[in-house]
């Protein structure tokens, strides 16, 4: 069996806002529950990929405080386990990238013990089998992969991602989404190396760019027949995370049992971090329909279309409609809510109205008391 | 914690008036409040009491509850001091042996105890629902100097000949102990809980062994203790308790959580959380037609009909125009299309059938389980 090492890569991605001033993308609230990330880690670990790097562009503390230890979700604690990969030079700088990150921790990239290794995002949500591309990348004796999907929204969404242009299942080069095309060709940022050629392509890169990150590189190699990289196509449900508004329409169709079923596999679980919340709680005039409520909530009001993290409270006489509230929302008496995305702890206190637009949900900042 | 006090829960009976619940599973792994499992509370109890090093004495259908205490993470002791470990009967080169009453099965560990040498010995039951910390009655066993220390509850004086009492004096000192007494002295009701001085209990384990007895604490072990003068005070336990044996007392308790009327408070105190497993599901969902009121939910659950006064634990569908009233539905279970029950506890991945009733119009508390039809 092929020895494989995943980095789950947190550099390169988009900003959703304000929600990710001060997280990365990888630690955005999600559905309730999760971190955006834990799709990515959930996949490796479900994929049989036990040791994972994790490359950390910044707010490393947020990042630390979700993945704790790896435990949640490796397997083997002792065969497997995660390493976080954080470069302390130039964390704000134009030169933050994964490549320049890898070399800052050359100590520990070269010494990776793996034949392959699988590069994926955090923004891209979807339940993916990686064994399957890996078997077929072996199988075609080329040193590079991609993973892309067909989509039929790309004037909607995946715009500024990499649109892939191939031939005969090769990748010719990429291109940014402009929307200019319903149909494309989207790469899912998800890569597939030799681990050997990845370790070699990762030190000439300074050659060819200080400022290339790896999606770059494949492209390098790909245009200018470095290597031959494969494009390999993804079926499955993918939710693209790549705006604030994106943010708000992945997590809202995910409340349609349809789209959940193509996400959540019963055989796939999603790990994510535990908090030791007890269940959720409903009072005698509670009113909830088409919602997501985590554990810890306690709803006495109306709930509707929405979406609560744990220890949301929701007191008599509140409206909550069309809003995903982070954890630790409170929503006092006789107050309103729509089209509203409240950042952790954010506090509302008795009879306000808060309304966004239907097209442009209205954020509240962290730990606000309205 | 400043004293070395070493946690037995007592985790082995059969639990048969639990019915089907017990079967194949011993009676702390059952659960409850939608969430939990009833050892979670005397383990979350120990680890917010700082008491990290711990026994479960096992016996009767061991085998799911000693995977759910695993390695103790779920409670923290997985620390580097920490020990939690199950303690089944084993073959000895005395022969093998039974459990044969809650004292024995502290004897037949003597060996386990006394590797950890510990001063006091706190004696748990692994089926009591309630949030405390230890602290205060091991603080009462040091001071008062005695060589046991009761935990009891005040109960109702008429109710009080169905437990076993505790006669004490103007400091609380145990004079007597009564058995489900005809003509109660006191209405403090032992809790079995108890706090022993780890010399004193070991002699008194080590003689009751040669004696053909019931090896009981309550019913060998303190009679003894008092016809021999030893101290024994009596630590009065305020707030909320509750012995989960019966199917009416398991019901009722968890109403308790769901109807939010009693003290036994799980959202709040951060230094009693109470810690259990946690399932790799989906935030519970409400469908567009159902209704959820005074009730809890855990996640995974998917509820598209119509629930009141119930406990919803993980992965449990409820689906459209069902109606479920004043219910436990443990976990993995079904409650198809516009079937409607009431007043009962579901057990683990029970179906009740599309349309069909159960128990609409009776006030008596039902178990149900496997495959419910018309």
């Amino acid at each position: 069996m092929a020895k494989v090492y995943g980095f789950c890569n947190l550099h390169d991605a988009p900003r959703l806002g304000k929600l990710t001033e001060k997280r990365p993308i990888g630690t955005v609230s999600f559905l309730g529950r999760y971190g955006l990330m834990d799709f990515t880690l959930s996949n490796f670990s479900n994929s049989g990929i036990d040791r994972v790097g994790i490359l950390v562009d910044r707010s490393l503390h947020s990042v630390v405080s979700h993945v704790r230890d790896g435990s949640i979700w490796v397997n083997n604690t002792k065969t497997g386990g995660q390493r976080l990969f954080y470069n302390e030079n130039n964390p704000s700088s134009k030169f933050n990238t994964d490549v320049n990150n890898l070399l800052a921790n050359r100590l520990h990239f070269e010494d990776i013990d793996a034949d392959y290794v699988v590069i994926a995002p955090s923004f891209f949500i979807m339940s993916i089998d990686y064994r399957k591309y890996i078997e077929k990348h072996i199988d075609s004796g080329n040193k590079i992969s991609l993973i892309y999907k067909k989509v039929k929204n790309a004037k909607e969404q995946f715009l500024n991602c990499d649109v892939v242009k191939m031939d005969n299942h090769l990748v010719k080069n990429f291109s940014i989404n402009m929307g200019t095309a319903k149909e494309a060709a989207i790469s899912l940022e998800t890569f597939i190396f030799d681990y050997k050629t990845f370790v070699e392509l990762v030190n000439k890169t300074r050659e060819i760019s200080t400022l290339f990150n790896i999606r770059d590189l494949v492209n390098y190699c790909a245009t200018n027949g470095v290597y031959n990289v494969n494009a390999f196509s993804f079926d499955g449900y993918v939710a693209p995370v790549l705006t604030f508004d994106d943010f708000v329409k992945c997590s809202m169709d995910l409340l349609s049992y349809e789209n959940r079923k193509e996400l959540f596999k019963e055989d796939w679980p999603i790990y994510t971090t535990t908090h030791n919340t007890p269940p959720a709680q409903y009072g005698e005039n509670a009113n909830v329909s088409n919602s997501f409520v985590s554990n810890g909530s306690r709803v006495k009001g109306t709930v509707i279309n929405s979406i609560l993290s744990r220890d949301v409270i929701v007191e008599e006489g509140a409206e909550v409609r069309d809003c995903i509230l982070f954890s630790g929302t409170k929503v006092g008496k006789g107050s309103k809510l729509q089209y509203v995305v409240a950042d952790k702890n954010v506090k509302i206190k008795e009879v306000r109205n808060v309304k966004g637009d239907e097209d442009h949900f209205l954020y509240i900042s962290f730990g606000a008391n309205i | 914690m400043s004293h070395n006090v070493v946690a037995m829960i007592l985790a082995g009976g059969k639990g048969t008036r639990l019915g089907l619940l017990t079967k194949k599973m011993a009676k702390p792994a059952v659960s409850f409040a939608a969430k939990y499992r009833i050892i979670d509370f005397p383990l979350s109890n120990c680890a917010n009491s700082g008491i990290n090093t711990i026994g479960v004495l096992t016996q009767y259908e061991p085998t799911i509850l000693d995977s759910y205490i695993g390695n103790g993470e779920k409670w923290g002791f997985n620390g580097v001091h920490a020990l939690l470990t199950s303690c089944a009967p084993r073959q000895t080169d005395e022969g093998a042996n039974w459990y044969k009453g809650t004292a024995d099965a502290i004897t037949q560990n003597i060996d386990f105890l006394d590797g950890l040498q510990p001063d006091y010995v706190l004696i748990l039951s692994g089926d009591h629902i309630y949030k405390t910390t230890y602290n205060e009655m091991i603080d009462l066993h040091v001071e008062t100097g005695a060589d046991a220390t009761i935990s009891v509850i005040e109960v109702d004086p008429k109710e009080a000949s169905r437990f076993g009492i505790m006669a004490v004096d103007k400091t609380d000192r145990i004079t007597e102990f009564q058995e489900k007494p005809k003509k109660p002295k006191s209405n403090l009701a032992s809790m079995g809980v108890y706090v022993f001085t780890w010399k004193v209990l070991r002699k008194y384990l080590m003689a009751d062994k040669a004696l053909d007895t019931n090896h009981d604490f309550g019913g060998d072990i303190i009679p003894a203790m008092l016809k021999d003068g030893l101290k024994l005070q009596a630590y009065r336990f305020k707030g909320y308790w509750r012995d989960v044996g019966t199917l009416d007392s398991l019901h009722e308790a968890n109403m308790d959580v769901a109807l939010n009327r009693s003290d036994l408070d799980l959202y709040g105190g951060y230094s009693t959380r109470i810690f259990t497993e946690d399932t790799y599901s989906l935030p519970h969902y409400l469908g567009r037609e159902g209704s959820i009121k005074s009730s809890i939910a855990n996640q995974g659950a998917i509820i598209l009909g119509n629930v009141n006064s119930s406990v919803i634990s993980n992965e449990v569908l409820i689906e459209e125009d069902a109606i479920v009233d004043r219910c436990v539905v443990m976990e993995g279970s079904t409650i198809k299309r516009g079937a409607k029950i009431r007043n009962a506890i579901v057990a683990p991945y029970t179906t009740i059938e599309a349309g069909v009733e159960v128990n609409m119009n009776n006030d008596e508390i039902i178990l149900v389980g496997g495959k419910v039809v018309r």
